[in-house]
């Protein structure tokens, strides 16, 4: 017990001394946390909606184009800057481009006459008229805000042109004693949002922290394969794995007293980075992260993390032949296991194949465990699968580098 | 102390350590010396239980190293070449770490690395990282190292390597202290022929895997077979009139005359042309040679990579 709690203070004092290790462990993934969660806060945080600038001509003169600006002003999502009347496409253009604006909206001069026309009717020169509406975009705007705008905008003009239907049959709705203006009501959604949460609990809305720190927390988990590889590494070729080794230290005891300072380390991550979601990312104006229900969920799954976490750091280490060689690997491992695992883009808006893809990283097991308990209010049991796998593959990775030591009979 | 016999090694079918025999008295310092590759680290890797023996026997203090490894390991201890500890910790942290691995704790913890301190003439910057030591204060504490456990048996692997003179001539007070003090058997690497001259009391010379000498220190450094006359300038004319004798060899200011049937007539020869020439003789050592001229006669002195 001794010797373990001097082991535990050695790999503290080392690590802690360790500007590099301390900035990759900590630092890193604490900075991460806070941008992620501030930059995408409102991707997720409806109280919080981004409005996105809209640059608008109305070339029309009728009436049906104020009220349909009325009625875009009612939309959160946009706002909407008026330009010059006479201003043409190219005047619009230029003034995207000068002022940053990703889109702009021309109303045409036949906005009115087309809100009030039946379907398929030619205008009064006889021939198919141009659309009313043009819409500019930056090639720089992704394909869904594109939509979510000509969504909004397809809805209010088939609004304007319901209200025109109700308005030219006036007469015999009077005459039938219905309200008109009670059918122009604008429609309330129809459509009823509802999260699905493993657990009991059903208040929790999903929120950029509640994305970013289970992600980051996993990445920056999995980044003690440097610190750790890299000590190991020295230890070997200082000699001091050979003394300890004459003072009839074991091989199982050199693993052990490397595993179990890192999982207290990794320990300190969680707690650390979790303390930053709930404390420090309200204070900078984002979401607070709330905690799931399941102390045993969330100890169970930091465990699995670490302990494969750990046992790639001591197989890269036993591989590599130096420090800089171990380094490079964990890095590039650490990178392509993030960008495959939904780390750095979450797995959602990735297709299908990179999904099925996904499923070899096991940082995605990890978040999938931490997303379990943070975001859908799961239990132990609900981590198990992903803990399960986590704790094989380090199993097969401990046996991997026990092996190998046990070649190179330098351990 | 220890008793090696028979003792074979081999690395993907190359032979490391072939037939070795030694015996080493309890007490003394042993002086191991052999060109690079010669088979030292192996030798020392097996004693310490580092690494196992392909066939042989071994015991220290008379227990078997086969049925009683930990044993042996807790009553030794090593010293590196490299210098192997923790550059990020103080001198004191280190000694802490190592010390509690030897199972010390508390009081007696305490005691030991207070006296490694000491033995290491470390008070001064005990507390410092050692990432900020001078050379020659990383040997000491290297050294200290291998003391905490009070060995029986100190193992050290070239223990000066790259140390100013001042470093090394307090480690190897160092060592004599503790070998004089507490009777501690020490078994001594080193390319420094002068070093392993000056500290142990019998040398062993290991080869290609073999041992093709060992003996005690006094012993091996009489048991000549020349008389070494060192004299004054020697002018070339008496270079000239001796360099034709079979049996004499001229190094500067060095004479080497075999001893054979000989010796009298090239003595005398020598003499004559000394008194002629006005060469002035500054002493004459029956059977004297230094360590490095046998070292290299013995081992050959082709490069060894």
């Amino acid at each position: 017990m001794t010797k373990m709690l001097y082991t535990l203070k050695k790999e503290f004092l080392l690590i802690t001394r360790d500007i590099h290790a301390v900035t990759v462990l900590f630092v890193m993934p604490a900075v991460f946390i806070m941008i992620m969660s501030l930059a995408m806060r409102d991707l997720f945080d409806l109280h919080h909606a981004v409005s996105i600038d809209v640059l608008a001509v109305n070339r029309d003169t009728g009436k049906r184009s104020e009220a349909f600006f009325k009625a875009m002003k009612e939309i959160p999502a946009f706002t909407f800057h008026f330009l010059d009347r006479d201003a043409d496409a190219e005047k619009a253009k230029e003034q995207m481009l000068t002022r940053d604006v990703k889109f702009a909206l021309i109303i045409e001069e036949n906005f009115s006459t087309f809100v009030v026309k039946e379907k398929g009717e030619k205008g009064e020169k006889g021939e198919k008229e141009g659309k009313p509406l043009e819409l500019l975009v930056d090639p720089s705007v992704n394909v869904q805000t594109q939509m979510v705008l000509r969504s909004a905008l397809d809805g209010k003009l088939a609004q304007l042109r319901g209200d025109a239907f109700i308005d030219s049959i006036g007469g015999f709705l009077d005459s039938a004693g219905i309200d008109k203006e009670k059918l122009k009501a604008a429609e309330e959604s129809q459509v009823a949002v509802h999260y699905i949460y493993k657990g009991g609990r059903s208040f929790k809305i999903p929120s950029a922290v509640q994305q970013s720190v289970p992600a980051w927390l996993v990445f920056s988990m999995f980044f003690i394969v440097i610190p750790l590889s890299n000590t190991f590494i020295s230890e070997r070729g200082q000699g001091t794995l050979m003394r300890l080794k004459s003072m009839n230290v074991s091989r199982f005891a050199l693993i052990t007293g490397k595993m179990v300072p890192y999982l207290f380390i990794n320990a300190i991550q969680v707690i650390m980075m979790i303390a930053i979601g709930v404390l420090v990312v309200p204070f900078f104006g984002g979401t607070a992260l709330t905690l799931g229900d399941s102390l045993g969920g969330l100890v169970l799954i930091s465990a699995s993390v670490s302990f494969c976490a750990i046992s790639l750091a001591l197989l890269i280490a036993s591989v590599a032949g130096t420090t800089e060689q171990a380094t490079t690997i964990g890095g590039v491992l650490n990178i392509i296991f993030g960008a495959l695992g939904g780390i750095m883009v979450p797995k959602f808006v990735m297709p299908g194949f990179m999904q099925a893809l996904a499923i070899a990283s096991p940082m995605s097991w990890g978040l999938e465990g931490f997303l379990d308990i943070f975001l859908r209010s799961g239990s132990a049991s609900d981590v198990l699968p992903e803990s399960l796998s986590l704790f094989i593959l380090g199993g097969v990775m401990l046996t991997l580098t026990m092996i190998l030591l046990r070649r190179q009979k330098e351990v | 102390m220890i008793e090696i016999r028979n003792l074979c090694k081999s690395y993907n079918r190359k032979t490391v350590l072939d037939n070795v025999n030694i015996s080493v008295r309890r007490g003394s310092i042993m002086g191991l010396l052999g060109p690079n590759g010669a088979g030292k680290t192996t030798l020392i890797s097996i004693l310490t239980g580092v690494i196992g023996k392909d066939s042989g026997n071994i015991t220290v203090g008379g227990i078997d190293l086969d049925r009683e490894a930990g044993r042996i390991q807790s009553m030794c201890s090593y010293v590196p070449q490299t210098l192997a500890f923790y550059a990020r910790l103080s001198a004191c942290e280190n000694l802490e770490y190592f010390g509690s691995l030897w199972g010390l704790k508390g009081k007696k913890l305490k005691e030991r690395m207070e006296f490694c301190i000491d033995a290491g003439s470390m008070q001064a910057f005990v507390d410092k990282r050692v990432d900020t030591f001078s050379g020659g204060m990383k040997r000491r504490l290297n050294l200290a190292i291998g003391l905490l456990n009070e060995p029986e048996i100190l193992y050290l692997d070239e223990p000066t390597v790259g140390v100013d003179a001042q470093s090394r001539n307090y480690i190897l007070e160092t060592i004599r202290k503790i070998n004089r003090e507490r009777k501690t058997t020490i078994i001594y690497t080193s390319h420094y022929m002068d070093e392993i001259e000056q500290v142990s009391d019998e040398i062993a010379v290991i080869d290609e895997g073999r041992i093709i000498l060992h003996d005690e220190k006094q012993a091996i450094l009489t048991r000549a077979d020349a008389v070494l006359i060192r004299v004054g300038q020697m002018g070339e004319d008496a270079v000239n009139e001796l360099q034709p004798c079979e049996g004499v060899r001229i190094e500067k200011e060095r004479i080497h005359i075999k001893r054979d049937e000989h010796l009298s007539e090239n003595m005398a020869a020598v003499f004559a042309v000394f008194h002629d020439r006005g060469v002035r003789v500054d002493d004459v050592v029956f059977g004297h040679k230094t360590l490095e001229e046998l070292f290299l006669k013995l081992t050959n002195d082709r490069l060894r990579d």
